[in-house]
């Protein structure tokens, strides 16, 4: 018995690496969406464009839709903006939720929104705008209940309103056809 | 061609620690002598070929060569001098050399300061050494290699290094903290050797300490600058965020403080052998993997590396033959030990294994959350994130029965302490201690009980009672001057270090108390005022430094209309890497610090301020400098030089 009792470290350093293997070739940014199979959280929110406008998620159901975690700000958005766009000629609908990274909410700073839309509408003008519309999250309150951890993001929302799939990073050809295409056929049905 | 040169270097640095692994080792089994004194050049020659290529790539990154891919992507033309020298370990690439040539650093330390060791033993633990650094130079060279060329097609100019590592803090902080890393690969050779020879007995353990000890000091130094250069230059007045990298360095220095607490045990009474030998493979263990953790990718943490799943899997078969093999070797081989030194229930002996089993329950707390994450995620139970408030929790449960027994720990002799002599000491110590702690928590603002008081009180029993007790042992040497001479500098050491330990508490206990905080939109002209601080904006002036612009704003700090200090708040904007870096302004003290850090412009010529003032959060990191001093003094012990009598040279020749 005592004799085993020195290959105890030894035993449980064999299980670390274990995991620690596993752990090597999984994506580490690859996770559970807390938001996943959940309607959407409740909102009201200003359009981006069109302040005056507020969205509530009860607007959005009806029809299946990407919404796309965006900012002008991140490199990686601006160079999916021209795949999404190809994506809307395709019939695809596709909201944006726009993150304005800048700005801190917790020191409250107040921002200018003019700024702001035509720095967005540059940018769209450039790379092509696939937006239905943006939905402006200032507070990132929307973002947080979502569980957004960066830009982009992308969640696929069913006509009821409910959120089926959560991809973090971009969308470009290859994770359209391989993971988001079928998806999207499987929810758009009616 | 001075890379080029640097690259041979390194390469030549690889040969000779294969060499070193191979004919040392196999020497000592053969015994030919020859072979064994082999080890010692090798070791020198060793550490030479790594300085040269580390001298290289500095000589890359101060000529602004941006061929070479490491020095483009991680320097600039225009980043000032020395922190081109110190961008030639701020990427991965960089920073595996730095671990490189430290590794052989102390490997060579060892080669020049044993003569005391018998010959087979010193070449088995150079071996040892030489086999840890094959793999590591192998690793940088063949798998991370910092002198790669991008030719022929180069960038004019480099994309400068990461604004966050372009503070003092940085220049510091990971040349100590790797320092202390690979410090304890000397204990861990010690451990192997003594299991290859079978043997381990105080004189081995009198050999292994001044090295740990060693190890041990630049760790904490390390940590403690690190804690500190967050401080200053991440912007929110945080000192540890339980990141899984800082986590990485935590649980390598609980081992390492179990294992130098260990040693005195085996040194003195000539038990705790398996612990004792544990901790050494365990303390070198903890920094692989942490080392792994940081650089395959597996934790996702704002300090890790660039993520390569090929590195990764380098380093786990590495970690798997090291601390696998170290591992099956001490199954093997630790069963015939005994000891048979006999203690009761109140005795030094078990104050110190209470020490141990405290501190290794605080490794497996780091260990756990730090990693559960990935076991959570492994299992397929989805993912989680397990954050500051577990780990606070935990420590605080921790902490509590930890200080009391630190408090009571170096009164109680070896084999056997009778309780009713210390009732007395002990009691006018806690008295102190309490009036200590009351004292200066009714001097504070606001009198906060709970964590504030609990803290003040563990703090000052530490303190205090270490204080006394060195008092006390200097009154048994007759007078006070006397004592002063006749006790050893390990015991200073130790009761400085126990200081240390009751500041840091202090400290940590008091800053989360009473930090005070507030955001506020000022103007020129304008007073805030913070815990009895009026802190007034003077003038926000445009800034010009070498690679950077922004602003920083001026404040006048006054107490009672009494002028305090002028702070000067800067947001930095990185012109090359396109980043903006707070550079907080903070005037301290050892009561208080104030921390002003300056937010975004708002219109109306107006800024947004963020205002702490951090009681005694200057303590935390000087309980860390105490402790590391401690260390120092420790090591200065004459025994630790004193020559081996000739009966134990042959004893230990013949294990």
């Amino acid at each position: 018995m005592r004799k085993l009792f020195f290959y105890v470290p030894l035993v449980l350093f064999l299980a670390l690496t274990v995991f620690l293997l596993s752990g090597l070739f999984s994506d580490p940014r690859e996770r559970e969406s807390a938001s996943l199979n959940k309607a959407l959280p409740e909102f009201a929110l200003a359009d981006l464009m069109q302040p005056q406008q507020i969205w509530t998620p009860q607007q959005l159901h009806g029809e299946t839709f990407l919404l796309n975690v965006w900012g002008t700000w991140c490199p990686t958005c601006n160079a999916e903006l021209g795949y999404l766009t190809e994506l809307r000629k395709q019939g695809i609908k596709i909201v944006g939720l726009y993150y304005e990274l800048p700005r801190d909410p917790a020191f409250d700073a107040p921002f200018n929104l003019k700024v702001l839309q035509q720095d967005v509408a540059q940018k769209l003008q450039q790379n092509g705008d696939p937006y239905q519309f943006n939905i402006l999250d200032l507070e990132r309150r929307l973002s947080l209940d979502l569980g957004v951890s960066g830009a982009p993001e992308t969640f696929l929302i069913d006509s009821n309103g409910i959120v089926r799939a959560h991809h973090i990073g971009d969308i470009n050809p290859q994770i359209w056809r391989a993971k988001l295409a079928p998806l999207y056929q499987q929810w758009s049905q009616p | 061609m001075i890379v080029e040169a640097g690259q041979l270097a390194l390469t030549f640095a690889f040969a000779l620690s294969l060499l070193l692994a191979i004919i040392p080792l196999y020497g000592s089994f053969v015994a030919n002598q020859r072979m064994l004194l082999l080890a010692k050049p090798l070791a020198l020659g060793q550490f030479l070929f790594c300085l040269l290529a580390m001298l290289a790539l500095i000589y890359a990154f101060r000529t602004n060569d941006f061929t070479v891919v490491n020095v483009a992507q991680n320097s600039s033309s225009t980043l000032p001098w020395y922190y081109q020298i110190t961008a030639s370990f701020g990427s991965h690439e960089g920073s595996m050399l730095l671990w490189v040539l430290m590794l052989a650093g102390w490997t060579a330390l060892v080669a020049q300061f044993s003569k005391a060791l018998p010959l087979l033993l010193l070449g088995r633990i150079l071996g040892i050494l030489g086999v840890i650094c094959v793999g590591f130079i192998a690793f940088s060279l063949f798998m991370s290699n910092p002198f790669e060329r991008s030719l022929p097609f180069f960038p004019v100019e480099g994309r400068d290094l990461n604004p966050l590592l372009q503070d003092f803090g940085m220049i510091m902080h990971p040349p100590t903290l790797y320092m202390g890393y690979v410090g304890f690969a000397v204990a861990f050779a010690f451990a192997i050797a003594a299991l290859m020879g079978g043997r381990f007995d105080s004189v081995w353990a009198r050999w292994v300490r001044p090295w740990a000890l060693a190890a041990w000091l630049f760790l904490t130094l390390g940590i403690m600058l690190g804690s500190w250069w967050a401080y200053n230059e991440l912007g929110w007045g945080g000192w540890w965020f339980w990141d899984p990298v800082e986590n990485a360095s935590f649980m390598p220095w609980l081992a390492g403080t179990a294992l130098i607490h260990s040693l005195a045990v085996t040194e003195k009474r000539g038990t705790f052998k398996s612990w004792t030998v544990l901790l050494a493979l365990a303390a070198f263990a903890l920094s692989l993997v942490g080392a792994f953790l940081v650089r395959s990718g597996v934790l996702v943490s704002v300090h890790s590396f660039a993520t390569d799943p090929g590195r990764g899997m380098y380093l786990l078969v590495f970690l798997l033959l090291m601390v696998g093999g170290s591992l099956l070797l001490y199954g093997m081989r630790m069963n015939s030990v005994r000891s048979q030194a006999r203690y009761q229930l109140f005795s030094r002996e078990m104050m110190l294994w209470g020490n141990n089993i405290f501190l290794l329950t605080a490794c497996l707390i780091v260990f756990l959350g730090t990693l559960f994450p990935l076991f959570h995620k492994e299992l397929g139970l989805g993912s989680i994130s397990i954050g500051e408030p577990f780990f606070n929790q935990m420590f605080y449960y921790l902490t509590i029965p930890f200080a009391l027994m630190l408090g009571l720990g170096p009164w109680v002799r070896w084999k056997q302490q009778q309780f009713t002599p210390l009732v007395k000491p002990l009691g006018l110590v806690f008295v102190a201690a309490l009036i200590l702690a009351l004292g200066v928590l009714a001097s504070m603002q606001s009198v906060q009980a709970n964590l504030a008081l609990l803290g003040m009180l563990l703090g000052a029993w530490v303190g205090v009672s270490a204080l006394a007790e060195v008092m006390l042992r200097m009154r048994q040497f007759g007078s006070v001057t006397q004592g002063l001479t006749k006790l050893n500098a390990s015991h200073y050491g130790m009761t400085l270090a126990h200081i240390g330990f009751a500041v840091l508490v202090i400290g940590v206990a008091m800053t989360k108390t009473y930090t005070e905080e507030r955001d506020v939109r000022m103007q020129e002209g304008d007073t805030a005022t913070l815990a009895g601080y009026q802190f007034t904006l003077v003038d926000v002036y445009d800034l010009d430094g070498a690679n950077y612009g922004g602003q920083a704003a001026e404040l006048d700090v006054r107490k009672d209309g009494r002028y305090v200090t002028h702070l000067h708040a800067e947001k930095r904007f990185y012109r090359i890497q396109r980043t903006i870096m707070t550079e907080a302004a903070v005037h301290a003290r050892l009561s208080r610090d104030l921390y002003v850090s300056l937010g975004e412009e708002l219109p109306g010529n107006a800024w947004a301020l963020r205002i702490q003032v951090k009681p005694f959060v200057r303590w935390i990191w000087l309980g860390g400098l105490l402790m590391s001093l401690g260390a120092l003094l420790a090591l200065a012990d004459k025994r630790y030089r004193r020559k081996m009598p000739p009966a134990t040279k042959q004893e230990v020749a013949n294990a």
